[in-house]
């Protein structure tokens, strides 16, 4: 892999966090405003459309985890816990850089924990309806985009125009379809692109926009298109293939697909909030009601906080026949009702739909489990 | 005979066919020759045991068979088995395979490719297969044709469902093991341990000791409560027409627990001659096709 040219060739090689934080911060200086938010429902149009910002807040550290459980039950998701803890113990940059904070009705564990942090931002939480093809679902959700609108203005003492959100309509059409364009790339056999690599270019692109993001996405593309021409590989020849779906990642859960590496198989896809899915879909362009456009668009995000959240099969099938895997990984986090229970669904689309090989991990952000999982996702690829 | 009495002793309405104690089946055309086979050999480390096999390279059958807790000094007790075992080829399973693979070379496996091999090799017919290690728990369901495994499930990364549980269990107690197992064969199902926890469920056992509960219906709620969590196991790779299920592990010498899942499941148990072993032969199984 060493003689792989870095897709990003910066000071942050392996450290993408640092890198979105690196670009959060050059933004702050230059004024823009910094919106925090938890979630692939944040339309985070708007918040470009003001000049500012978004920052992504969801922790993948086990670290702060201690200090949540002080105040948060100890049978809750760890990605709310940790998220929680950061901002009790004030080590959260990125928390500490919003001037405001979005939130959205997903789930009921972050749901409530919102109310516990209201106290230290402004905050905005978005109703989101759970039953996003029900008569009416979109034009309430559109509301609580329009509510959203409306609260960045007051709060920053401005007016977001609608050309404003226009552009920044257009703009992240552009980027996302770069940015599943980069994904794509994933299908090649023996892969060109590893999981840090999606991982990097999905936690770039979530908090970057506008024509140097497009430019350094368009120059990623160049160089996976040169890998592929020059047959440079970063897996094996006939490396198992695995697609990553299920819950965000990140941290100390990417635990899992280290072990795929070890095990000598190769990542071909993430399908999560931290790799494609904020990607995909595309916003209504030059529509007359640009709110509703954003609305439709969000709505359609096939999470399993949705019932029923059909989306997600639809999509699974898709990144299946595109990237071949031999397995599919369902990374649950511990607590997470939704991602746990719609597994049952996932599980019978992928074995018996897809008929590709399943393993459905539950785990949070500690070691304790290293050893089983290693075992267990081995065993998974030795049978695939 | 011992079996019987125990069944009898157990008062338990399970019929003689559900529980069966097997040798291992001999390899069909053993050959005796004069001529030196290849040996090859199968270790699988566990957090607790290390089994090592060495089996006949043609024939295989099992020419020695050693057993040890594992040392805090993994690294040494490797090179000591090193030094005084011999053989050709050698594969690696369970949690240790990797520094094994280090110290002893080969190849490494996971357990439950090792047990899905050993298990279709010794029990051609066999579709489910459960085994009880010192802090796994894992169930296997396999093509019987092929022997390829279909689907397997392990125990969540708690030692509720595992040996572990009992040996702690056990010691709350004050018992041996196998004291434990024989009073649970005496006792009642009186009460259920709700605990899923170890440790909530050690004090659940203090608390039912110190309300005059007898130690023989603890003892069965102990098993109960393992039980229910194997069986849930089980079902979770369950082909309902299976009709038997080999067990496997330190724990398939639990006579008790043994016939307590044969009546839960209604399926016939077996239990081969070392159940202990299985991962260590389905190790040196598969040492056989990297030959
Ligand atoms: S998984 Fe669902 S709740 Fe979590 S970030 Fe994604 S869309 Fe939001
Ligand atoms: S992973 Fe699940 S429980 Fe955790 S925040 Fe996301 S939706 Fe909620």
């Amino acid at each position: 892999m060493s003689h792989l040219t870095p897709l990003f060739n910066d000071e942050f090689i392996d450290l993408p966090l640092k890198r979105a934080l690196g670009q959060v911060v050059k933004r702050r200086e230059t004024g823009s405003k910094v919106v925090g938010a938890y979630c692939s429902y944040a339309p985070v149009e708007l918040v470009w459309a003001m000049g500012g910002v978004p920052a992504i807040l969801c922790a993948f550290s086990n670290a702060p985890i201690g200090k949540a459980e002080e105040t948060l039950p100890t049978n809750l998701c760890p990605l709310i816990k940790s998220s929680f803890g950061f901002i009790e113990l004030k080590t959260c940059p990125f928390f500490e850089l919003t001037d405001a904070v979005v939130g959205e009705t997903t789930c009921d564990g972050k749901k409530k924990m919102f109310e516990l942090i209201g106290k230290h931002r402004p905050m905005y939480v978005m109703d989101l309806p759970q039953c996003p093809t029900n008569k009416g679902a979109v034009a309430y959700w559109r509301q609580s985009v329009a509510g959203f609108k409306e609260f960045l203005e007051s709060e920053f003492h401005m007016t977001i125009t609608e050309s404003a959100i226009e552009k920044s309509i257009q703009e992240s059409n552009r980027k996302n379809s770069l940015v599943e364009e980069i994904f794509a790339f994933g299908a090649h056999d023996p892969s060109i692109i590893t999981w840090q690599e999606m991982y990097d270019v999905a936690t770039f692109a979530v908090v970057s926009n506008g024509s140097e993001t497009i430019a350094k996405l368009q120059e990623i593309i160049a160089l996976l298109t040169d890998r592929r021409e020059k047959g440079q590989y970063v897996s094996k020849e006939n490396a198992k293939r695995v697609l990553i779906t299920g819950c965000p990642i990140g941290g100390d859960v990417l635990k899992v697909l280290k072990l795929v590496d070890e095990e000598g198989a190769t990542v071909v896809g993430l399908d999560n909030c931290t790799g494609l899915k904020p990607f995909l879909g595309r916003i209504d362009e030059g529509s007359d009601d640009p709110l509703m456009a954003i609305a439709k668009r969000y709505l359609q995000i096939p999470c399993a906080c949705m019932t029923p959240n059909t989306g997600r099969f639809d999509q699974l099938k898709k990144q299946v026949s595109l990237l071949k895997p031999d397995l599919v990984i369902d990374l649950v986090l511990q607590a997470c009702h939704t991602f746990n229970v719609e597994a049952v669904k996932v599980e019978s689309c992928v074995r018996n739909d897809l008929g590709v090989n399943y393993l459905k991990v539950v785990t949070d952000f500690s070691t304790q489990d290293l050893g089983q999982l290693k075992t267990r996702i081995g065993a998974a690829l030795e049978m695939s | 005979m011992e079996v019987i009495d125990l069944i009898k002793r157990f008062n338990l309405t399970i019929n003689i066919k559900y529980f069966t104690i097997l040798p291992l089946r001999k390899s069909q055309a053993p050959l005796r020759t004069q001529e030196v086979h290849i040996r090859r050999a199968g270790i699988d480390i566990g957090s607790r045991s290390i089994e090592l096999t060495i089996m006949d390279g043609e024939t295989c059958e099992v020419t020695e068979r050693f057993q040890a807790e594992t040392s805090i000094d993994l690294a040494s007790q490797l090179r000591n088995i090193q030094d005084s075992y011999r053989w050709d080829v050698l594969v690696s399973t369970g949690y240790g395979r990797h520094l094994s693979q280090n110290i002893l070379g080969g190849e490494t496996v996971t357990e439950i490719r090792a047990y899905a091999t050993s298990a279709h090799h010794f029990y051609s017919e066999i579709e489910l297969v459960i085994d009880l290690g010192g802090q796994d728990t894992k169930a296997l369901l396999l093509d019987p044709c092929a022997g390829q495994l279909l689907k397997f499930e392990m125990n969540d990364k708690c030692s509720a469902g595992t040996g572990k549980f009992f040996e702690m269990m056990a010691a709350t107690m004050g018992l041996s093991l196998d004291e434990l197992v024989a009073a649970a064969r005496r006792g009642e199902k009186l009460f259920e341990i709700n605990s899923t926890c170890t440790v909530f469920a050690e004090s659940e056992v203090i608390s039912l000791l110190t309300t005059g509960a007898s130690v023989e219906d603890i003892a069965r709620a102990i098993h109960e409560s393992l039980l229910s969590k194997l069986v849930s196991l089980l079902s979770k790779v369950m082909k309902a027409d299976a009709p038997s299920v080999l067990f496997v592990g330190g724990g398939a010498k639990n006579s008790t627990l043994v016939a307590l899942l044969a009546e839960a499941v209604c399926k016939k148990i077996i239990v081969p001659e070392y159940p202990e072993f299985f991962g260590a032969y389905g190790a040196a199984l598969l040492a056989k096709n990297t030959l």
